[in-house]
């Protein structure tokens, strides 16, 4: 993991931040500098709303070296109450109680580990509401 | 002025076997398949005047520059580019190398994709190398894999149209039968549909004998336009390239409207039929994008050879095995000839070329005048469809 990333991205990370545009209105996610609705750049920064039902979900048990200490863990499609949709993992339950449009809440959470002696990458997870 | 530019064909094909080899780098695969391929077309090397060389992670460290080594073991000097495009670099390369011919300002084109992926033992690496063919920050960072993404796509599909479990795994099971027949495929053994219903989950509903293999590999192809051929008199076994399109759609699954359809892919094919002036019932057999179970039912579903959500139901049905209504995956597809990624889209095109010239042995499908190719990148981020057939378009 590369510590100029990391700390490049911290903020919208451990905030979950998207745009609203003050054009036309529309949100969106992840931070960019433009609107992709309208091409403005006249775009304010936004908070996600913090909760949402699950769209879709898995449960990964084959994965990266940095998630590994992890898995498996459920990983789903997020749509929040805004309508903006994300990815995300959905943590502290049991994977067999996990439904289809189950009402969920943003948590803040380790998201990878660079080993024993590395940086640690924190952001947004899911649980139950 | 033409609008589709002049007329562009295939003359030479060369493929390595795929497979795993410790003994052997890009360098030498690449080798093998481009001088299997000029060989093939019965010229002289000196008329090669650029090269296109297809490659997701072997031509970059750690493997070095496999496009300049096989270009001097070749004894072929002349400028190259590399092209990368994730999984779909073989059929982007291509894509570039058709585009000069197509526009006049090479001749004579080589083509070659080659991949090295099983030097890369330690788990998740290849789990991170697909992480570019995603969108890297909020997808793979955030703990999605490309399978994972794909069971949530295959999860989709089951609930929309009803798609099960049996009809989902008749796909790999089919192209293993095919994969029997042919010599240059990774497997070439039939695995029962039990096995891929029991196999252990690795991202749910996917298993683990449903992914596509990671392995080495290298294709080649030599192309020409219609002044090429002109100037050097009939050259027999040319296969024309009727339409070469490609198209994109959005990289992470969240920003898409629906998961059960990969629009760049149908656009590209729309594109490519257009173009063509032909319908999807014309292609007789096709090779797809198969590196999962789900994509090939995507594939034959957006390509527009069957209604949306009759994927499933057709591939059970035995619709799309050998010489049946469609031939999709004569070669064995992804699944059972393995899938080098940048090796993986000319090889495609290596199957259909020997296809249109009877020379599928085994495989051969019977009363061919079309045939098509289709090779993606991650989940449809890229898609790329090229249709071939026996007779040149009319100008």
């Amino acid at each position: 993991m590369e510590p100029p990333k990391i700390w490049r991205e911290k903020r919208q990370r451990y905030l979950a931040l998207g745009i609203s545009c003050t054009k036309c209105g529309k949100r969106s996610f992840p931070l960019s500098e433009y609107c992709p609705y309208c091409g403005t750049n006249d775009v304010e920064e936004y908070r996600l709303a913090e909760t949402g039902k699950i769209l879709y979900f898995t449960n990964v048990s084959m994965t990266s070296d940095e998630m590994a200490f992890n898995a498996p863990y459920c990983l789903g499609i997020i749509e929040l109450d805004d309508d903006i949709k994300v990815t995300g993992q959905i943590v502290d339950c049991d994977y067999n109680d996990i439904r289809n449009g189950m009402e969920v809440k943003m948590v803040f959470r380790i998201l990878a580990r660079d080993g024993n002696d590395g940086l640690i990458k924190y952001g947004f997870k899911f649980t139950s509401k | 002025m033409r609008m589709n530019g002049r007329n562009v064909f295939v003359i030479g094909t060369g493929i390595t076997k795929f497979g795993e080899f410790y003994d052997r780098d890009s360098t030498s695969l690449a080798v093998e398949a481009l001088n299997a391929a000029i060989n093939d077309a019965k010229i002289d090397r000196s008329s090669i005047k650029s090269a296109y060389f297809g490659s997701m992670v072997s031509n970059s460290s750690p493997h070095s520059s496999f496009s300049s080594k096989c270009l001097r073991e070749c004894n072929i000097s002349i400028p190259f580019t590399r092209v990368e495009a994730g999984n779909a670099s073989g059929a982007a390369a291509f894509h570039q190398a058709y585009t000069s011919l197509a526009s006049g300002i090479h001749d004579c084109v080589a083509v070659i994709g080659s991949e090295k992926l099983s030097d890369f033992v330690k788990n998740g690496t290849i789990e991170k190398i697909l992480g570019s063919t995603i969108d890297y920050q909020w997808e793979y960072e955030i703990g999605a894999t490309l399978t994972s993404l794909y069971a949530l796509i295959t999860k989709a599909h089951m609930r929309e149209f009803q798609t099960t479990m049996e009809q989902l795994a008749s796909v790999p099971v089919k192209n293993h039968k095919n994969g029997k027949e042919n010599p240059h495929a990774q497997f070439r053994r039939e695995i029962p549909l039990d096995r891929f219903l029991s196999a252990k989950r690795i991202s749910d509903p996917i298993g683990r004998f449903d992914l596509a293999t990671h392995c080495d590999g290298s294709s080649a192809l030599i192309l020409v336009s219609e002044d090429y051929l002109n100037r050097k008199g009939e050259i027999k076994n040319k296969i024309p390239i009727l339409s070469s399109e490609h198209s994109s759609d959005v990289l992470a699954l969240h920003h898409r409207e629906s998961l059960t359809q990969i629009k760049s892919t149908v656009t590209a094919a729309k594109k490519a039929f257009t173009k063509v002036g032909i319908e999807p019932t014309d292609i007789a057999v096709a090779e797809v994008h198969d590196a999962f179970p789900i994509s090939e039912i995507l594939a034959i579903e957006d390509l527009g050879f069957f209604e949306k959500g009759e994927g499933g139901n057709a591939t059970e049905a035995g619709l799309t095995q050998l010489n049946s209504k469609i031939s999709v995956n004569p070669s064995g597809g992804l699944k059972a000839r393995g899938d080098p990624f940048g090796a993986t889209g000319i090889a495609q095109i290596v199957e259909i070329v020997e296809q249109l010239r009877g020379r599928a042995d085994k495989r051969q499908v019977s009363e061919i005048e079309y045939g098509l190719t289709h090779n993606i990148m991650g989940t449809g981020a890229l898609a790329y469809v090229n249709i071939f057939g026996k007779e040149e378009m009319k100008q």
